[in-house]
C-alpha cells in the first residue's frame, strides 16, 4: 500500500537515507527502530511528502505521494509544529477544516483520556503535554496509514497505555501503522513487524513472532545485537 | 483554498488589529482637533494618518513575506504541508489573501481620507454652502471632478498592484533561498540579490510601455504588474512542488 | 499480563486462555472476545490475536461460527485432555528443573509429597 524503491536523501554531504526499498502492507503495525540519526525521521517525512528525495520515490496505492496521499496518510512528527496562537481546541478545528477523516468527537475523548482540555494554549504546554496533544490530534483521524515518529518520547506511563491502546484500536485489516522509536520495550507487544535501520540503511525487516521463534530472541535482544553500544547510548 | 486563506488571515490578524487601533486613535485626534479647534490635533492627526496609511499598506505586504519565511523555515511548515493541498494552492492562498488585505486596507484608507476631507470641507466651509457647491459640481463639472478622483484612484491602484508584484517576487526569493540555495553559503544575500534583479527587470519592462492618453495611461502598468504577479506565482509554485523539503 | 518477550507472545496468550478454560473461568461453549477486544484487553497486536485463535482452532480447543465469532469447544473430552496436557507440561518442567539439580526422579516424588502441602 505504501512503498518506496531506492529512495535516497542527503543533506549536504551527509546521506540520511541511502537507497532504501520497502513495502508496507495494510493490517500491520510496524516498529521502525534505530538510534537517533539512523534515518527514521527522514524516511517518514518522505513518506508524508514533506521531504523530497534526491533519488527514488514513495508510492501510495501506486501513485507518488503528495496532495492526494495526505488525505489518507496521517503523519505525526517528533517536533511540535502547531501555530503559537492556537489552543488545543484550535488545533482540533484546524484538523477538522483540512481532513475529512478527522472526528472532533474522538479528538475530545482522546484529549480527556490524556488529561488535557481544549482550552489549553499550545504555547504553555510542557513537552510531555505537547506530545500527548500531537498524538491525540493525529489518532483522531481515521486514516489508512499512520506514521508516528517517536510517539512515546517524553510521555508518562499512564498516557503510554492510552497510546498503545489507541494504536491497537485503530489497527484494522485495511490500516497500516508505523511507529518509530528507540524505546523498544514499549512496542514489543504491540507491533508485529520490525524495521531495523542503521546509518541510513535498512538492516533487517521481519515478523517479530517469527524472529522470536527462529532466534529465540526478543526485539530488545535483537536491537542490542544490531546496534551494540550505539543503541544503548541512544536510550 | 478558502480554509487556507482563513488561516493566512488569522496569522496576521494581530498586526492588522494594531494598525486599526492606531488609525482609530489618530482619527479621534484628528476629529477632536477639528471640532475643538485644536490645531496641533489636526496637524498630528493628518500626518499620523498619512503615515499610517503608507506604512500600514507597506507593512501588510512585508508581514506576509515574514509569515511566508516562517512557514517554510520552521516546524510550523508542517501545518501547511501536511494538509491535502498542493504548493500552488498553499502559495495561491497566500497571494490572494495578501492581495485582498492590501486592497481592503488601501480602500479603507482612501475612503477614510475622503471622509475626513469632506468633514474638513463641511466644517470649515459652511455646511449648506458646501452641499450646494457639491451639487453644482456634480451637475456642471461632472466630467472634470470624475477625472481627478479617478486619477487619484488609478494611481493608488497602480501602486497597490506593483506592490503586490514586489511581494510575490519576494516570495519567489524566499522559496529560492529555501530550496535551490538551501544550505549554501550566502543564500540569504544571493536570494535578496535575485529579488532586486527581478524587481528591477520587471520595472524596466514596465517603463518600456508607450504612454497612452487619458485614463488608459495606467492600464498597461496595472496589466503588466498583474501579469508578472501571475508569472512569479507560477514559477514559485512549481519550484515548491518540485524542490521544497520542509 | 506480563510477557516474556523472548518467547512468541501468541504462545503465551494461548497458554493464558487455555488455563482459563481448564479452570472454568471460561465456560465450554462460551463466546470469546472479538479479535480487536482481546487485542486491547491483552495490549497486543491484533494479528497476534488472530494467530492465537487460529492455533486454538487447529487444536480443536475453539471453533469459529461464521459471522458470529469464536467459541470455546463444548466437548468436555477436549477440555479434560487439555488439562491433562497442561499438567503434563508442568510436570515436565518440574522434572527438568529437578534433574538439573542432579536429584534422581525417584527422589522427586518424595519431595513433592514433603513440600507440596506447605505450598
Amino acid at each position: 500500500m505504501l512503498e518506496c524503491r531506492g529512495i535516497t536523501k542527503s543533506y549536504g554531504r551527509k546521506t540520511a537515507v541511502d537507497h532504501i526499498s520497502l513495502k508496507l502492507e495494510p493490517g500491520h503495525i510496524y516498529a521502525m527502530l534505530g538510534p537517533n540519526g539512523s534515518g527514521k525521521t527522514t524516511l517518514m517525512k518522505m513518506a508524508a511528502g514533506l521531504v523530497k528525495p534526491n533519488a527514488g520515490d514513495f508510492f501510495y496505492q501506486g501513485n507518488p505521494v503528495g496532495k492526494e496521499s495526505r488525505r489518507e496518510i496521517a503523519y505525526m512528527s517528533t517536533e511540535p509544529y502547531f501555530y503559537s496562537w492556537m489552543s488545543a481546541g484550535d488545533v482540533g478545528k484546524y484538523y477538522e477544516d483540512f481532513f475529512d477523516d478527522f472526528s472532533m468527537e474522538r479528538y475530545l475523548s482522546l484529549l480527556e483520556r490524556m488529561e488535557l482540555t481544549p482550552d489549553l494554549k499550545t504555547k504553555a504546554l510542557s513537552s510531555g503535554m505537547m506530545a500527548k496533544l500531537k498524538i491525540a490530534v493525529t489518532m483522531a483521524r481515521k486514516a489508512k496509514v499512520y506514521l508516528l515518529d517517536e510517539p512515546l518520547n517524553g510521555i508518562d506511563l499512564l498516557a503510554r497505555d492510552v497510546i498503545v491502546q489507541t494504536v491497537i484500536e485503530e489497527c484494522g485489516p485495511k490500516v497500516a501503522l508505523v511507529i518509530s522509536s528507540h524505546l523498544v520495550d514499549e512496542l514489543e507487544r504491540v507491533v508485529d513487524t520490525a524495521i531495523f535501520m542503521k546509518e541510513g540503511h535498512l538492516v533487517l525487516m521481519g515478523d517479530i513472532e517469527e524472529l522470536r521463534m527462529e532466534r529465540g530472541k526478543s526485539v530488545v535482544d535483537l536491537y542490542r545485537e544490531i546496534y551494540g553500544h550505539m543503541g544503548e547510548k541512544a536510550d | 483554498m478558502l480554509q487556507l486563506m482563513k488561516y493566512e488571515f488569522r496569522k496576521t490578524r494581530f498586526s492588522k488589529m494594531v494598525l486599526l487601533a492606531i488609525t482609530a486613535i489618530l482619527e479621534v485626534l484628528f476629529l477632536a482637533g477639528i471640532f475643538l479647534d485644536w490645531e496641533n490635533g489636526i496637524g498630528w492627526g493628518t500626518i499620523g494618518l498619512t503615515f499610517c496609511a503608507m506604512i500600514g499598506v507597506f507593512y501588510i505586504g512585508l508581514e506576509s513575506l515574514m509569515v511566508f519565511h516562517r512557514d517554510l523555515n520552521t516546524k510550523q511548515s508542517y501545518m501547511l504541508f501536511l494538509t491535502p493541498r498542493d504548493s500552488f494552492q498553499i502559495l495561491g492562498s497566500k497571494v490572494i489573501e495578501n492581495g485582498i488585505s492590501l486592497f481592503l486596507a488601501g480602500s479603507f484608507f482612501v475612503l477614510l481620507g475622503m471622509l475626513d476631507l469632506s468633514v474638513v470641507m463641511a466644517y470649515y466651509g459652511e455646511l449648506r454652502n458646501f452641499l450646494d457647491m457639491l451639487r453644482e459640481l456634480l451637475s456642471v463639472f461632472e466630467i472634470h471632478v470624475d477625472v481627478t478622483t479617478a486619477d487619484v484612484l488609478f494611481v493608488i491602484l497602480s501602486l497597490l498592484f506593483s506592490w503586490l508584484m514586489t511581494i510575490v517576487t519576494g516570495m519567489l526569493a524566499v522559496i529560492l533561498a529555501a530550496t535551490v540555495l538551501a544550505g549554501k553559503k550566502f543564500s540569504g544575500v544571493v536570494s535578496f540579490a535575485i529579488f532586486l534583479l527581478l524587481t528591477w527587470g520587471c520595472q524596466s519592462v514596465m517603463n518600456l510601455v508607450p504612454e497612452l492618453p487619458g485614463l488608459l495611461y495606467y492600464l498597461p502598468g496595472i496589466a503588466l504588474a498583474l501579469l508578472f504577479t501571475v508569472v512569479m506565482y507560477l514559477i514559485s509554485g512549481w519550484i515548491m512542488e518540485k524542490q521544497l523539503s520542509v | 499480563m506480563e510477557y516474556n518477550t523472548a518467547i512468541p507472545i501468541y504462545l503465551q496468550v494461548m497458554t493464558s486462555i487455555k488455563r482459563d478454560i481448564v479452570t472454568g473461568r471460561i465456560q465450554p461453549g462460551e463466546k470469546l472476545p472479538s479479535v480487536r477486544d482481546l487485542a486491547v484487553q491483552y495490549s497486543i497486536n491484533p494479528n497476534t490475536v488472530s494467530r492465537v485463535y487460529r492455533e486454538l482452532e487447529m487444536e480443536k480447543v475453539c471453533f469459529t461460527r461464521r459471522g458470529m465469532g469464536t467459541f470455546v469447544t463444548e466437548d468436555a473430552e477436549i477440555v479434560s485432555q487439555l488439562r491433562e496436557t497442561m499438567a503434563q507440561d508442568l510436570v515436565g518442567q518440574f522434572l527438568e528443573g529437578i534433574r538439573g539439580l542432579g536429584i534422581p526422579e525417584s527422589e522427586a516424588a518424595r519431595l513433592l509429597e514433603k513440600y507440596g502441602q506447605q505450598m
